[in-house]
This record gives structure tokens, sequence and C-alpha cells, in this order.
């Protein structure tokens, strides 16, 4: 395949894996390399840790994947190094998938290998299951076998990633506690088992507060190095976020709008925290809070929702009542009581904001009627 | 020349309480076999270090100087079992070679830090290695200094910077070269800065180090090889200890500021040394770092991380959560390899810390963290042997403690005490017979000095006069706080003795007078008591004020009353009582001519009153009280509510019968006396003897007949007070008085019920508002 054809491919795809949108950062990573590599790892971990926080490769500068913490990556990367498996857990939109994407990508140079856990997740996506036509033909043979991603991790030696895994049921979460201690899959049926090269890795992502979501068992969690993901600390670390993925975000989907001023990213990111800690910045007034979680990654999507809707019916430039309605749908979720919680947050804190704030108060206002 | 011989000097810099530094020292003092280790410290404290390293002397301790005189200063100099300093004396008394401080005495840090408190200084720390740069916490300018250092080492801290760099350098000769390359390089960056910034540190700081430099002369010129001497000092003076710079002379030292001082040792604990500020390695985490000198002198410093992390599994599993083995050795690897990412020999705290938040956490901070502090702090409290050259109060104190068998409580954990204070019957011997009550004066007599190693408990009213309950718990602060007292008195009786006299002396009100009278039997000194009856006598005699005599008279009778079970003469007291109960009956017409707000103190007095002359009836002057309450009842020119209290107190005693209740009641609430006045009555009346009252159907007839003969305006006028008056009644009360109302208006009891229970109509709400608002302007 030619570059450009590589490149156009590149082009039409919604959204490309990390190891592929960041290519360039990752070989210039691995060229100027220094440390020792584990088995099984494409670069060192001090290279893997600069790949996730920033840095410099060289004189290729490494963009920053995860903003905040330094300690929290440098805990993941280490659990890394002593084959345990990683569990990052956080509250919805707190950059766990998107860690464990980045990590995977690093260390293994492929984030495919996922388990999407659901409540309808069985125990043969955790392990394997067959070719039924094949296995009816020719009875059990190893190419009727289909192995789930965490088999193939293993077989390779490689980072498995298991998405969501607290939406599983319990039993098939449990699935993983064997895997995990004795890093084999057994497969009666062939008369074999399957060991781990390696490298092998698991690194499940989990949350902490949503519905729907079960409680995992103490013996799983205990095969796990257990990393909580904070929401951003301060405001200026939440803006630096919001401000990247939005600008990545919106130069892969093409968008034909200006990114967001300082002002309203300052206004959403303010308005986000104030509604998530109950609190008004400056720590002097209560705020009720709305039922649902307003993370990070809304804001971010609030953001680029709000160019889409600014390109395709605005003027291109985001304007007060673009904003206004990403707003409304990102808090008013659950309808009547968060309704009342946004008018109250509009009357009570935004309407006293003074001029600056007074265009998206009005459009705000409007929308919430 | 002395100063060119002082350049062959072995000068180790270290940090303080750092087990890092005392390990290489101690090697340092094996190769050169020094004759003379000199310490940097205080040199009048040259004869407790014979005291520090006695056997049975168990750190952490420290040296204590105070001032004899006020305003007390003190300072503190803390040695843990892992600080350079201990363990150089440790090894010159081992060795038989010569200890000694070489610091400036502590007469003269006291007199400095005196002169800058009077200079208004910000307030000198109290320590006087506070300003050594070596730490991370000194001078808020030189912190972004240290964060930049760390931040170049790629450590989250300076902290872990330090650890990682100095305590697991291993190498002997390197540890030396790199710490005093280091506080150099530091010492220059730092040192202009702090001239200009802070010239009263700097000049300070240069007066220390000349002060050390002529100690060094000193110990050469008293003929010891200067090969063989060893100076032990911070890091920060290393270099300027080798200088030829001159030593200070006689006549220079002649003119420092002095205060006058006393030495003592006193035990330490771990806790207070890790809210130290500013005192270098080892200060956020003395329990770690003491696991860390123990694992290094057994030369296992590599199975440090195995031992920490089992230790607070250990705690986790103590408290009730289980954490397995396995997940203890996945801490170890993580706390490992989190080492290896910084390029490290040894995980550091952090590394440990957070390996323990994740596994054995299981990410969460909250699951571990009280076992993260008792393996970083630890509870460790020092302990000195007997007789170490402590203050006669402090003995004293001890001695006591030992003997009402007291000693286990002095622990940093508290621990409760109840007391009973009556006698033990089945006891031998008087003493054992009265240990709790001796236990109490014992430990009042703490709490009236302001030593907070007990603390009473409110206890339950039934069980006040024979019970306390105590929660006992010792610190370094109140080994500090009975150093003080020593100020006061040799022995603790003495002190409290002492202090009490000072206060009566002060004491300007009764109140102030009767407490000290209170606290003078709780401490079992009846000698003050005396003084203390005398002083209260006198403030009595000027007084007018009732309520302050009533409050008074209830402590001397609550006195009188338990003084038995303390076992107390409280004989002296009877005659203060009556006098009090007679001047309070003699002013109690003129003191109830007081408004509504004044009031309520002097509801309180009398019913404090009446409440001792029913107790000591045969004491006071039980007819004066009730003669004095009659008039006040008759009275119409005093508060009505205290005629009408009055009138109740009266009726409860018997003194008052039906029939002139009855009069009296239909003078009140007649319809030519002001409404307020009349209600205002009834209010004080019902506040006692309820159930009497409510009894009495002949009052209520007069009520009711009162209320009719109102017109519309006073009748909105007595409501406001009536309203008052039954607000405190219990709802079961206020039932009753509507049941006999209704019953005299010919209401059937059910249907006044119903009525009763309904919820109120917006329109009555509305009246009831109304009421509120109600307008007094004539009464204003």
């Amino acid at each position: 395949m030619s570059t450009g054809q590589e490149q156009q491919e590149k082009e039409s795809y919604l959204r490309l894996p990390a190891e592929v949108l960041y290519r360039e950062e990752l070989e210039a990573l691995r060229k100027a390399d220094t440390g020792k590599i584990p088995a099984g790892w494409q670069m060192s971990p001090r290279a893997v840790l600069t790949f996730i926080t920033g840095g410099k490769a060289g004189k290729k500068e490494i963009t920053p994947k995860y903003i905040g913490n330094t300690r929290l990556i440098e805990m993941a990367v280490a659990t890394l190094v002593t084959d345990r498996a990683l569990l990052l857990i956080g509250e919805p939109g707190t950059a766990k998938s998107w860690l464990s994407e980045n990590l995977a990508a690093a260390i293994y140079g492929h984030s495919g290998l996922v388990v999407q856990g659901t409540a309808g997740t069985s125990e043969e996506h955790v392990r394997y299951s067959w070719n039924y036509a094949m296995l009816l033909a020719n009875g059990p043979t190893p190419e009727a076998l289909v192995r789930s991603p965490i088999m193939r991790a293993m077989e390779a030696g490689g980072i498995a990633r298991f998405e969501e895994i607290s939406r599983c049921a319990s039993e098939v979460q449990d699935a993983l506690i064997s895997i995990l201690s004795e890093k084999t899959i057994s497969v009666p049926e062939l008369g074999g088992e399957t060991s781990a090269r390696k490298g092998f890795s698991i690194i499940a992502t989990a949350n902490t507060r949503d519905r729907g979501v079960n409680e995992m068992s103490a013996a799983l969690k205990r095969r796990f190095n257990i990393i909580v993901l904070p929401a951003p600390s301060d405001l200026e670390t939440e803006m630096a976020i919001v401000k990247k993925r939005v600008a990545e975000i919106a130069a892969s989907y093409e968008l034909q709008a200006a990114v967001p001023a300082d002002e309203a990213l300052i206004k959403v990111v303010t308005i986000f925290r104030e509604l998530r800690s109950g609190m008004t910045l400056d720590k002097k007034e209560k705020v009720k809070t709305p039922a649902g979680v307003i993370s990070t990654a809304e804001a971010i999507s609030l953001l680029t929702n709000s160019m889409a809707l600014a390109a395709s019916f605005g003027s291109g430039e985001l304007t007060d009542s673009d904003l206004a309605a990403g707003l409304q749908g990102a808090i008013v979720k659950d309808d009547d009581k968060d309704k009342l919680v946004w008018k109250e947050y509009l009357d009570n804190v935004m309407k006293k904001r003074g001029t600056e704030w007074r265009g998206l108060y009005q459009a705000c206002k409007e929308m919430n009627e | 020349m002395i100063t060119d011989a002082r350049a062959s000097v072995n000068i180790f810099g270290v940090r303080h309480l750092s087990p890092g530094a005392a390990k290489h020292l101690l090697q340092t003092l094996d190769e050169i076999q020094p004759t003379a280790v000199l310490i940097e410290g205080p040199s009048d404290a040259d004869s407790e270090i014979r005291h520090l390293t006695h056997r049975q002397t168990k750190p952490p301790v420290a040296i204590l100087a105070f001032t004899e005189t006020l305003p007390v200063r003190t300072v503190l100099w803390p040695f843990a079992v892992y600080s350079p300093e201990y363990q150089a004396m440790k090894w010159a008394a081992e060795h038989g070679a010569d200890a000694s401080f070489i610091d400036l005495p502590s007469s003269v840090t006291l007199g400095f830090q005196d002169m800058m408190a009077r200079k208004g200084e910000a307030g000198r720390n109290e320590e006087p290695a506070a300003a050594e740069p070596v730490s991370p916490e000194s001078a808020s300018g030189e912190e972004s200094l240290y964060s930049r250092i760390a931040a170049l080492a790629g450590e989250c801290d300076y902290d872990m910077y330090w650890e990682r760099n100095y305590e697991h350098n291993l190498s002997s000769g390197a540890y030396r070269e790199a710490i005093s390359a280091f506080s150099g390089e530091m010492r220059e960056l730092s040192e202009s800065r702090e001239q200009q910034e802070q010239p009263l540190e700097y000049a300070y700081n240069a007066l220390r180090e000349s002060y050390m430099r002529r100690k060094i002369n000193d110990k050469i010129a008293a003929g010891h090889d200067p090969d063989k001497i060893v100076v032990v000092c911070g890091a920060y003076h290393a270099a300027a200890l080798a200088a030829p710079a001159e030593a200070i002379s006689d006549e220079e030292l002649q003119t420092l500021p002095v205060r006058s001082t006393k030495l003592t040792l006193m035990p330490y604990s771990y806790y207070k040394l890790s809210t130290m500020s500013g005192y270098g390695a080892g200060n956020a985490a003395p329990h770690y770092f003491q696991l860390m000198w123990e694992m290094m002198e057994a030369g296992r410093l590599d199975t440090l991380p195995h031992l920490y992390l089992s230790s607070v599994a250990g705690y986790v599993r103590g408290a009730g959560t289980h954490r397995s083995t396995a997940e203890v050795i996945e801490a170890v690897r993580l706390a490992e390899s989190l080492a290896a990412l910084h390029g490290g020999s040894a995980p550091t705290l952090r590394d440990l810390r957070d390996a323990a938040q994740t596994l054995l956490g299981h990410g969460e901070l909250a699951p571990i963290s009280e076992a993260l502090a008792r393996v970083d702090v630890g509870t460790a409290i020092g302990n000195l042997a007997e007789g170490v050259s402590q203050t006669p109060i402090q003995d004293d104190l001890n001695r006591l403690l030992k003997r009402y068998k007291l000693e286990k409580y002095k622990s940093t954990v508290a621990g409760e005490l109840l007391l009973d204070l009556r006698e033990n019957r089945r006891a031998a011997g008087e003493e054992a017979a009265y240990l709790d009550l001796h236990r109490s004066v014992l430990l009042h007599r703490l709490r009236f000095l302001g030593i907070a190693f007990a603390q009473l408990r409110p206890t339950r009213q039934d069980a006040a006069t024979w019970a306390e309950e105590w929660v006992l718990q010792w610190s370094p602060e109140v080994e500090i706080q009975v150093v003080e007292a020593t100020l006061l008195g040799e022995t603790v009786e003495v002190a409290a003795a002492y202090t009490l006299r000072e206060k009566l002396q002060q004491c300007r009100t009764i109140a102030e007078a009767s407490g000290l009278i209170r606290t003078a039997c709780l401490c079992g000194m009846t000698a003050q008591m005396e003084e203390s009856i005398r002083v209260l006598q006198m403030l009595a005699v000027d007084s007018r004020d009732v309520v302050g005599i009533a409050a008074a008279a209830r402590d001397l009778a609550a006195i009188i009353g338990f003084g038995g079970i303390r076992r107390v003469d409280t004989a002296p007291l009877l005659p203060l009582l009556t006098e009090l109960f007679t001047r309070a009956c003699l002013f109690l017409t003129e003191a109830a001519g007081c408004n509504d707000e004044a009031a309520g103190s002097m509801i309180a007095a009398m019913n404090e009153l009446n409440a001792v002359s029913l107790d000591y009836g045969g004491t006071v002057d039980d007819a004066l009280w009730l003669r004095e309450l009659l008039a006040l009842a008759e009275r119409d020119d005093r508060n009505p509510r205290l005629s009408g209290l009055s009138c109740a107190i009266l009726l409860e005693r018997g003194s008052m019968d039906a029939g002139a209740l009855s009069a009296e009641v239909s003078r009140r609430l007649s319809p030519g006396s002001p409404a307020d006045l009349g209600a205002g009555w009834f209010e004080g009346l019902s506040m006692r003897g309820r159930y009497a009252l409510l009894s009495r159907m002949s009052l209520w007839e007069q009520l009711n007949d009162y209320i009719n003969l109102l017109d519309d305006e006073e009748f909105k006028r007595a409501l406001v007070f009536l309203r008052r008056a039954f607000s405190t009644f219990t709802p079961r009360e206020k039932t009753l008085v509507s049941e006999l109302l209704g019953e005299i208006w010919g209401v059937n009891a059910e249907a006044a019920a119903e009525l009763l229970t309904g919820e109120l109509k917006e329109e009555e709400a509305k009246m009831l508002d109304e009421l509120d608002d109600f307008d007094f302007d004539d009464l204003l």
C-alpha cells in the first residue's frame, strides 16, 4: 500500500486506533529509546510514560495523551511491567478507555484486542467459542476454535483490553479469575491449553457510579492492580484536556467551524465543575447537582456538538445559542429534576456573573423554558 | 596555628534525623577511631550526653531548654534512634571517646529567640535547626528551588529525591562527598538572598558557626589530635566549619543576648516528630525511618519494602479487612517496579505508599490511611532512665503516677479511666481505700495547672458526685507543660497552690471566687480553701448582685453536698453559705425591679436560692427567704413574672393557702390593671408546680372571668402574654388546660379535643401571625 493510499485509508475512518493515530510519535519513541525493554514490549517503560504524559523523543515532540496526575500513569506502567493486570476505575468520562487504549498501543503496538463488556457478554467472549459449522462437520479441531481477544493476546504475548468490565454479569467477570492467576486458558475439547507468552496482560476499565453496573467480586479485584482515575483536579487541568481533545476531534471530523475560543471553554468547564462539585468555584455558594454524571468527556462532546451545530446550521462561529443547546442536552437528562437544577443554577449563579456571561445566560434561559 | 590544625579535623555533614547519615557516620567513626566527637547541639548540655546514652534511655527523646523566668521560652533538640547525632554519642560512649556539644549554649539560643520575638519578627521556629537549608521546607522562597530539583530528577517531590539519592546510597565515601557538594552548592545559591532578606537569620547562623569553630579550636588546644576529631554537624555548616574563618572571641561572646536557662531531658514521640516543620529527613515518617535504620543495621535494607507492606497489611487485617499475602507480594513488586521506573535501587516511601494504595487499598486511600499512619508515623514515645536529669516537678509527678498506679496511662494512645470516689471498703489500708479519690485530686490539680494530660468527661447527673470519667493521654506537649510548671513550684501540689493563690489575688467577681473554692475543693487543697472563702466573703460584702450571689450560693451548696465524698472538711463553708443566702434574700425585692430580659436570670437565681433553702433549711435563714418572697409576691411595682414566681414558690412551700391565692389572683387579674402585668404575673405563677395549678379549678374559673371582662384590644394584648406563658407547657399540660376551660365553658371534652387536634385554618393561622407582629407601642 503506498503512502497516498494509506493516507486516504486513514481519512475514511471515523476514528482511528491510537497506534495509527500516533504512529509517528511511537516510531520516534522507539528509535530514541535507550531503556531496557521488557519481554514482549515494544519500548521501555519510561518511553511508554513519555508517550502518555508527553515530552520529547529525539527531536520529535510527543503530545500528552493524559493530562493530570503523572504519578498515576507511572503506577499503571509499573503495574504492567510486573505482568499484573491493570484495572482502571473511575467515574464516567475520566479517560479510562482512552488511557487503556494508549497504553496498549504503546506497549504492544496494537490496541484492538478488546472485549467490550455489556450485560450480554458471555463467558465465550472472554475465553473461546466455536465455529459451529466446522464443529459439526469435523468435530473439535483447532481450526474450529474461535479465540477471544484475551486468548489471542495470550498467544501473542500482548495486551488485551476489557472495557466496562463491571457491566458484565458477575459470573462472566469471574471467568477472568483463573485466567489471571494461572495465565492459561484450557481447551478441554482439544485436550490442551493455551499458555500466555511473556508480555501478556489485561487492562480493564470499570465505572464506579452509573446505572446497570455490577459489583466486582473480591477474588477478581485481588487479581488486579487497581488505579482510581480522578476527575481533573483543577480548572486549568480540565481546560487543557478539553481544549486538546476538542481540537483533535474537530480535526478528525473535519468540522467546518472555528475551534471554540478560550472564553467559551472557560464557561463550559466552569459550569461543569460547579455542577459536579455542588459548589461554585469560589466555594461561596452551594449548587444543586444534576442526577447524571457530568464528566470532562461530556464537556468535550458538548463543545464538538456545538461546533457541528455551528458548522452545519450556523455561521461557523460558535455562538451562545449553540453552546446553550449543547449545555441543555448535557445537563438535563432526567427531565424534570435536572431542568429545575439547571434553572436554579442559571438564576442563582450565572445571572449574577456580569456582562461576559449575559449572552450565554439569555440563550440558556430561552432554551430551558 | 590552631586554624590550620582545624583544616585537618574530620567534618561530617549530615542531615538531621537521617538513617543513611547515621549509618555512614558510624562507618566513618569506626575508620577514624576519633578521640573526640563534637556534635552540633547546645554546648551547655554536655552533661546530658551521659544520660542520653544511658542503657535505659529509649529514643525518641529530646533535650529541652527553658528560661527560668517569665515569659517562658523553650527550645528543643529531638533525637530519634536513627539520628546521626544520637548514634555518634552512643559510639563515643562505647569507645571511650570524648563526646561534646559545640553549638551555642541554650542561654544564647533562647536569648536570641527572645530578642527576635521582641523585635516582632514573624516568630522564629522553635527548633534551632529550622534554618537548615538541607531541609525541604525552609524559607518559602527556597521551596521552588527544591521542587525544581525534584522535577529535574524526575521525582514527585523533594523527599522522594532525597531518599532515592541519599538514604539509599550505601557507598560510604560517595555519600559524604555527595552530601557536602550538594549542601555547598545549595548554600551558595541561597546565601546571598538570605543575607538580604533575613539578615537576622543570616547573622545568627554566622554566629553559630563562629562559635562552633571556637569550640573545635578549644578541643584541639585541649590536646586532641586534629586528625582524631570528628565533627558532626548539619551539612549546611560543614564547609563553614572547615574554613579558616575567625572563631568568636571572649569579648564578643560577652555581648550576646542571654536568658538564664535550665536544661532537661524529656521523652519525645514520633507523632510530635512527624508534625515538626523544617527538620530534615525522617520528619514525615519517623517509624518508617526507624524501620529503615533497623534494616540497615541488620544489613538487610533490601527487605524494607517487605517489612513495610506486610506491616500495613497486618494493620489493615487487624481492622477487619481481609488482604491476602499474594496482594502483599504484588505490592512489593509494584513498588520495586516503580523504583525501577525512576532508576532507583529500592522503593522510596512514596513508592511503597502508592503500591499499598493500589494493592491493599484497592485503589483507594481511605481503607489503608490509618494503617499507613501507624506504619509511617508510629505511636512510639521515648523513655528516660529513672531519675535522669528531670525537673523536680517531673520527678514528683512520676512518683505520684506510680503511687496511684497511673503509669500505664502514660501513653500516646488515649485511655479511659473511671473513678469511684467512695471508699473502697474491701481495700486494705487507707491509701488503697481512697485510691480513686487520690487519683481524682491529682488529675484535677494537673487540669488546674493547664497540663493537658487528663480531660474530664461530663457524666450523667445522678452519678456526678461520686463518679468521674477521665480520658488520659500523654504527649510530649504534656511533658513540656509539666516542665513549664516547674516555674510555679517544686511539686504538683505546691505549684497548684501557688497558681490558686495567684488567681485569688486577681479574682474580681463572686462567680470567679466561688469557682476557685470549687477548684480548691476538687484539688483537695484545704489550706487554700480558707483563703478562697475569705476572698469570696470580701467580694460578697460589696455586692448587691443577687444573680451572682445566688450562683455562688449554689456552687457552695454543691461543694458542701459532695465535700463528704471528697473527704474535704466543708464546715468552714457553712457560715459563708448562710451569709450569702441572707444577702441574696435582703436584696431580692430590690433586684426584682428589673425588665423582662434580666428577669430570666433572676428566675434562675430564685429557683437556685429556693433549692438552697430547701437543702440547708437548718443552716440558712429559711424564714427570711419566705418573708422576702411574700413581700415580693405582694408588690405591684416589681417585675410581674418574678412576683408570680414568688407566689408559685410560696404555694409550693405551703406558705400561701388557697384563699390567699384566690385573693391575689382576683387582684392581679382584674380588668383595672394592665393586661400585660396580669398575664405576666400569671406566666410567673405557672412556672412552678404546674400540676398543683392544674388541679385548682378555682384558679381557672378566675382566669376565665378575667378574660371575659376584657375588651377586644385588651384581650389581644393579654393573649400575647398568655400565649407566652403557655408556650412552655407540654402538649399534655396544654390539653389539660383546654379541657379545664372547656369544662367551664360547658364544651364537651371530645368536641374540644377534635377542635384542638385539627389543622389550623388559614384564617386562624393569619390571626396568629398577626399576633406575632403585635404592636407594643406603649410598652417600649
